[in-house]
C-alpha cells in the first residue's frame, strides 16, 4: 500500500526528517509558489529545480527510484489535460502543465515523506491552522486504515455471498456503504466514550512538543535563498 | 476532480485560497461553537468513512463502475457545518498525504468541493424537505455544481480544450453527477431500513440562506468564465459561426435589445443555465422515483 510505504519513509532519521515540520512547510510552500508563477519560458529553473529536490531527497536518505516514480501518480491525470490543450492549439503550455503539476507533487510528497503525520499536524498548528480542522484530521487519519480494512472485508464478503446476481449489485454496494456508515457512527461513539474514560477535555494532549530551533530558522532561510535564487538565473 | 498544483494561474489559486481559508476558519468556529468537543471523534472517523466508502464499487452499466463522492451524504447526516468540516479534513489529507490535489490549489478545491459542493448539496434537499427527489437531486448538484467550478477556475487560468471534448467532459460530468444522486439516495434508504432516526430532519437554517447565496455566487462565476470560455474555443477552433449561433440563439433578444452590456447578458445566461439544469435534475430524479416505487 503507496500510505503505508510513505508513512515508513517518514519514520526516518535526517537532517531532513529532523527539522520542525513548519520550518518544512514553509520551505515547500516557497517552491510550490515559485513553480507556480514562473514565467512560461524558465525552462532551466524548472530542472534547477528538479535537482534542488533530487538533493533534499538524497539528503533525507529516501530511496530515490520509488520516491520519484510516486511523485508521478499525477502524471496521467495532467497529460489527459495536456493533450486536450495541445489539441487546443497550446502545445507549450501542455509541457508545462505536466511538468508543473510533477514538480509540485514531489515537493509536496518529500513534505509527508520526511515528515511523520503527527509532526505535521503540530508544525500546521504552529502555523495557525484552526485547531479543529487539524483534530478531525488527525482523527481521520488514524481511523482510515481501520475503516478501509473492514470496507475491504465487507466487499470481500459480499463478493462470496451474491457477487454474480447483476440485477442486485447496485443495491448491494448501497447496503454495504449503509451498514459502513452506521459501524463507522458507532465506532466513533465507542471512540469517544473510551476518550471520556481517559480525561479527553477537547484536546490532544501532545508530548514531545519540538520547539522551532535556530536551525529550522536556517533551514527556511536556506530554502528560501535557493528558491529566490534558481529564479533569478 | 481535484485540482493539482501547476494547473491554476496565481490569480485565481490565489484568490480561491484567500476565499476559502476564512471561510473554513469561519465554519470550524461555527461547527465548534455548535457541537463541542464530542464531535471530534465523530467528523474525524466519518471522514475516514467516506474514504473506505469509496472502495465499494457501484455497476453503472456498460461494465463501469463509479463510487460514493458523498459530499451530499455528509451533509444530510451531519449538517452542512459539519460536512464542510470534513470535507475539508478529507480533501486536506488527500492534498498532503496522497498528493491528490495540490497544496496550493487546495483552497479552489475546498471552495468547489467543501464549500460550494456541501451547500448545493444540502439546498434541494431542505427545499424538498428531505423526501426521495431532493435526496437525489442533492447528489446530483453537489457534484455538478464542484465540477463546473473547476473547469470554471481552469478556464479563467487559460487551460483550454477542444469544444468537442468540452462537451464530451460536461457530459461526462452531468453521467458522474446523476451517478452520484442515484448512489447517495441508494445509500440514504439502506440506512434509514438499517437504522431508522440515524439520520437527522433537514433543518432549514442559516445554512439555507448561505446555500442559495453560495450558489447564486457559484452560478455568476460560471456564468462570467464558461460562455467566455466557450466563445474562445469556438473562435480558436474555427467553428465559431455556427457555435455562436447555438450559443447565443435563445439569448440573442435580450442581448441586443434589453441588456446593453455584455456582463448582465453572461449572469443572465448563467442563472438560465443553472436553472434548466435543475429543471432537467428534477425531471429524471421524478422519473426515477416513480420508476422505483412502480418496482
Amino acid at each position: 500500500m503507496r500510505h503505508a510505504r510513505v508513512e515508513r519513509w517518514s519514520r526516518g532519521n535526517s537532517a531532513i526528517h529532523r527539522r520542525h515540520a513548519a520550518a518544512k512547510i514553509l520551505a515547500t510552500l516557497a517552491l510550490l509558489i515559485s513553480i507556480a508563477s514562473l514565467r512560461a519560458d524558465a525552462v532551466a529553473a524548472c530542472g534547477l529545480y528538479l535537482i534542488l529536490l533530487f538533493m533534499v531527497a538524497a539528503k533525507a536518505r529516501l530511496p530515490l527510484g520509488p520516491v520519484f516514480r510516486s511523485a508521478a501518480a499525477v502524471v496521467p491525470f495532467a497529460l489527459c489535460f495536456a493533450v486536450l490543450t495541445a489539441l487546443a492549439g497550446d502545445p507549450a503550455r501542455a509541457v508545462r502543465l505536466t511538468v508543473r503539476a510533477y514538480l509540485s507533487s514531489l515537493a509536496a510528497l518529500l513534505l509527508i515523506a520526511t515528515t511523520p503525520m503527527p509532526d505535521l499536524i503540530a508544525g500546521l498548528e504552529c502555523l495557525r491552522a484552526p485547531r479543529f480542522l487539524l483534530q478531525i484530521m488527525q482523527f481521520l487519519y488514524r481511523y482510515l486504515v481501520v475503516l478501509m480494512e473492514e470496507a475491504s472485508a465487507m466487499r470481500q464478503a459480499g463478493a462470496a455471498r451474491a457477487g454474480s446476481v447483476a440485477r442486485l449489485r447496485f443495491r448491494q454496494a448501497a447496503a454495504a456503504v449503509g451498514v459502513l456508515f452506521a459501524r463507522s457512527y458507532a465506532r466513533a461513539e465507542a471512540i469517544h466514550r473510551a476518550m471520556l474514560a481517559r480525561g479527553f477535555e477537547g484536546r490532544i494532549p501532545v508530548f514531545a512538543r519540538r520547539s522551532f530551533r535556530l536551525s529550522d530558522a536556517a533551514f527556511v532561510a536556506v530554502a528560501a535563498v535557493l528558491v529566490i535564487g534558481v529564479r533569478a538565473v | 476532480m481535484h485540482i493539482p498544483d501547476g494547473f491554476l494561474s496565481v490569480p485565481v489559486w490565489g484568490t480561491m485560497d484567500a476565499i476559502a481559508i476564512p471561510s473554513v476558519a469561519l465554519i470550524a468556529k461555527r461547527a465548534q461553537r455548535e457541537f463541542d468537543h464530542h464531535r471530534i471523534p465523530l467528523m474525524g472517523v466519518m471522514g475516514a468513512f467516506i474514504f473506505a466508502a469509496q472502495m465499494i464499487n457501484f455497476p453503472v452499466g456498460n461494465g463501469t463502475s463509479g463510487h460514493l463522492l458523498g459530499g451530499a451524504l455528509l451533509s444530510f447526516t451531519l449538517g452542512p457545518a459539519a460536512a464542510s468540516i470534513v470535507m475539508t479534513a478529507i480533501l486536506a489529507t488527500q492534498a498532503l498525504v496522497f498528493q491528490d490535489g495540490g497544496l496550493l490549489a487546495l483552497g479552489a478545491n475546498v471552495f468547489n468541493m467543501a464549500i460550494a459542493g456541501v451547500l448545493a448539496g444540502y439546498l434541494p434537499y431542505v427545499l424538498l424537505r428531505g423526501k426521495k427527489a431532493g435526496i437525489f437531486l442533492g447528489g446530483v448538484s453537489s457534484v455538478l455544481v464542484s465540477a463546473l467550478l473547476a473547469l470554471a477556475e481552469l478556464f479563467r487560468s487559460g487551460v483550454r480544450m477542444p469544444s468537442a471534448a468540452l462537451a464530451v467532459s460536461i457530459g461526462l460530468f452531468v453521467i458522474s453527477a446523476v451517478v452520484e444522486g442515484a448512489i447517495t439516495l441508494a445509500v440514504m434508504q439502506a440506512l434509514e431500513r438499517r437504522k431508522p432516526g440515524l439520520v437527522p430532519r433537514p433543518r432549514a437554517t442559516g445554512a439555507l440562506a448561505a446555500a442559495s447565496l453560495a450558489l447564486v455566487g457559484a452560478g455568476v462565476f460560471l456564468a462570467s468564465q464558461l460562455p467566455d470560455g466557450i466563445q474562445k474555443l469556438a473562435l480558436q477552433t474555427g467553428i465559431a459561426a455556427r457555435a455562436q449561433a447555438i450559443l447565443r440563439s435563445p439569448l440573442a433578444g435580450y442581448k441586443l435589445q434589453i441588456l446593453a452590456s455584455p456582463v448582465p447578458a453572461r449572469l443572465l445566461a448563467g442563472i438560465i443555465g443553472l436553472f434548466v439544469v435543475y429543471i432537467l435534475c428534477l425531471g429524471i430524479s421524478r422519473i426515477l422515483t416513480l420508476s422505483r416505487e412502480g418496482a
